[in-house]
């Protein structure tokens, strides 16, 4: 089978998105669970354990029961906009999965097929990523504004003002690894990692940028300690006070979805990807069982940093809206640009690798 | 399968204007914008210009309507009145401009179809990331440093603009003698120091507080 062929390509390609969508929503499901396992064993409870084993089944049935629920538009809302904003919502958070490479290029047994095991490569994967984050703002934003709801209205602003500040942070964090790979294709990027045995990780070289970018993603997606558009001791739920039903899910699983692509980010750019070290020396470049082993590396490395996040969640408390501001653009923003000049500097001496 | 692509990009992005300049409510002509701005960026990824796509969703649907919509919202904007059209005699002046512009994209066509000039494939690399940013730091590099010297001052004027301590709005009035002015408002110092100082006039108290204020009308310029 000639796999250059275009509609055969873009049969693997609906195939591979396919592959990918159920993974993430997979993911989803055990990080959900995950989530409540592991913050009611911090807090010395029990959490869901009666659906399937060990509770395995929970997110399905919350799932199944959420469905059910009536499936409310509040009477002064903007219908249009309403309706409109949890779908901008999932829809910005699920394009972004196309271009994280999941595995190396691999060689079939028997059949000889050679293919990377990523949806899409191309120049601006990086850019694209940002662009696409961005534009997952107005999901919230405007899921605030058309809800008619004093605390939604807070909540879509409090969001829109906290994403414009983090993302400056977030974008200018990476600029860092893209001076020393001087590319922005993530597959080209996740490739550079491999030398010393597939542990040449970014995050060696780049440990300022690292964790800046890790504060910035954890603002970005809206989680604690910095989930004031949804502080419920505040706000009621934020944003998605008026969402029932299916409309209500949709904006679940976005957070959850942009937990994961960013964790994705995190594990291309500075944890290196796929790159298993040794494994090569074990199995051998290409072959269908150096696949299988990269890919469970990248998604161990996901899953630590998912771990992160609930960690995070059962520590810290809340920032107030003024020192969430001040953080960001006083020292967040500050330490990444240094953090630029400084790589700028050594890049320019040492000259790029 | 390109000129599809084509096709439903630009019936988007013209449906789109179309639909900003028509919408009566404010929210709705910026979402609409958004749509004009994103089907855009998707004919330039057809156009093999994937770096000016990226770009024109980070910078303009990502961040510059992000603020739009911000404003918008927190100033909660109503939807617009009709009013009665004043500026109706614009309404020629309008149609020549267009038959203006039909004229030289017509031109422009024929010209590009007459001298039988060759469009660059979808494989070439005139906008790939690399061959831009190497002709922004070459031959364009003086351009490149003036725009950005012009951000910074816009950035700087606008901060400048921000920071003026109006106050007193210019119809306020304060009775002589009995106001009592907190001393952080005047002199910047810590927000605990709240030593009171008093004033006699009216101008005193504004000129204390840094506003533009004369309240004799024959002093006012």
């Amino acid at each position: 089978m000639d796999l250059s062929n275009p509609y055969i390509h873009a049969g693997l390609i609906i195939v591979a998105i396919t592959i990918a969508f159920l993974t993430i929503m997979l993911l989803v499901a055990a990080t959900v669970l995950a989530e409540r396992r592991v913050l009611a064993f911090m807090q010395g409870r029990v959490g869901p354990n009666r659906v399937g084993y060990g509770g395995v089944l929970q997110p399905f049935a919350d799932f199944i029961k959420t469905m059910m629920k009536e499936d409310l538009v509040p009477d002064q809302s903007t219908r249009f906009v309403f309706l409109l904003a949890p779908m901008i919502a999932v829809v910005t958070a699920i394009m972004a999965i196309i271009v994280y490479p999941f595995g190396p290029t691999i060689t079939l047994p028997f059949l000889n097929w050679t293919f990377p095991l990523v949806i899409a490569r191309f120049d601006v994967a990086l850019l694209y990523v940002l662009g696409v984050t961005s534009v997952g703002v107005y999901g919230i934003a405007l899921a605030g504004w058309s809800s008619n709801n004093k605390y939604s209205l807070l909540g879509g602003l409090r969001s829109a003002a906290q994403m414009i500040s983090y993302e400056l942070a977030l974008g200018l964090s990476l600029i860092g690894v893209v001076l020393l790979s001087g590319t922005l294709d993530i597959y080209s990027i996740v490739e550079q990692q491999s030398g010393w045995y597939g542990s040449r990780w970014n995050i060696i070289y780049q440990p300022l940028s690292f964790i800046l970018y890790l504060i910035a993603a954890i603002a970005e997606t809206n989680r604690v300690p910095f989930d004031l558009p949804e502080a419920e001791t505040e706000l009621v739920a934020g944003f998605h006070t008026e969402y029932s039903s299916i409309k209500f899910l949709l904006f679940f699983n976005a957070e959850y979805i942009n937990m994961i692509t960013v964790s994705m980010l995190a594990t291309t750019l500075f944890l290196g990807g796929w790159n298993v070290p040794f494994a090569e020396y074990l199995f051998g470049r290409g072959t269908l069982l150096f696949g299988i082993v990269c890919v469970l590396g990248f998604f161990a490395k996901i899953l630590f940093f998912l771990f992160l996040y609930i960690w995070l969640r059962g520590t810290l408390p809340r920032f107030r809206f003024d020192q969430l501001m001040d953080f960001g653009w006083k020292f967040l923003m500050p330490v990444a640009i240094l953090n630029i000049i400084l790589t700028a500097t050594v890049v320019f001496v040492m000259g790029s690798q | 399968m390109s000129g599809l692509l084509f096709i439903l990009f630009a019936g988007l992005a013209i449906g789109s204007a179309i639909a900003m300049v028509a919408q009566r409510n404010p929210l709705y002509s910026a979402i609409s914008l958004i749509g004009v701005f994103i089907a855009l960026a998707s004919i330039y990824v057809t156009l093999a210009a994937p770096f000016i796509a990226a770009v024109q969703v980070i910078v303009y649907a990502g961040a510059i309507m992000v603020l739009v919509i911000f404003v918008i919202m927190l100033l909660n904007v109503e939807q617009e009145e009709r009013r009665p059209r004043r500026l109706r005699f614009l309404v020629p002046a309008a149609i020549g401009m267009a038959a203006i512009l039909i004229a030289e994209t017509a031109f422009i066509l024929y010209s590009v179809h007459a001298a039988g000039a060759k469009l660059p494939g979808p494989t070439s690399d005139v906008g790939l990331t690399h061959s831009i940013g190497v002709n922004l730091f070459t031959a364009y590099l003086l351009p490149f440093e003036i725009t950005s010297v012009l951000l910074l001052m816009a950035i700087v004027g606008a901060m400048s603009l921000a920071r003026q301590t109006n106050l007193l709005s210019s119809t306020a009035r304060v009775v002589p003698g009995a106001q009592v002015l907190a001393m952080d408002i005047v002199k910047r110092r810590g927000k605990e120091d709240l030593t009171a100082i008093e004033t006699e006039t009216t101008d005193e108290a504004a000129h204390l507080m840094g506003v533009d204020f004369q309240s004799d009308p024959e002093k006012r310029e």
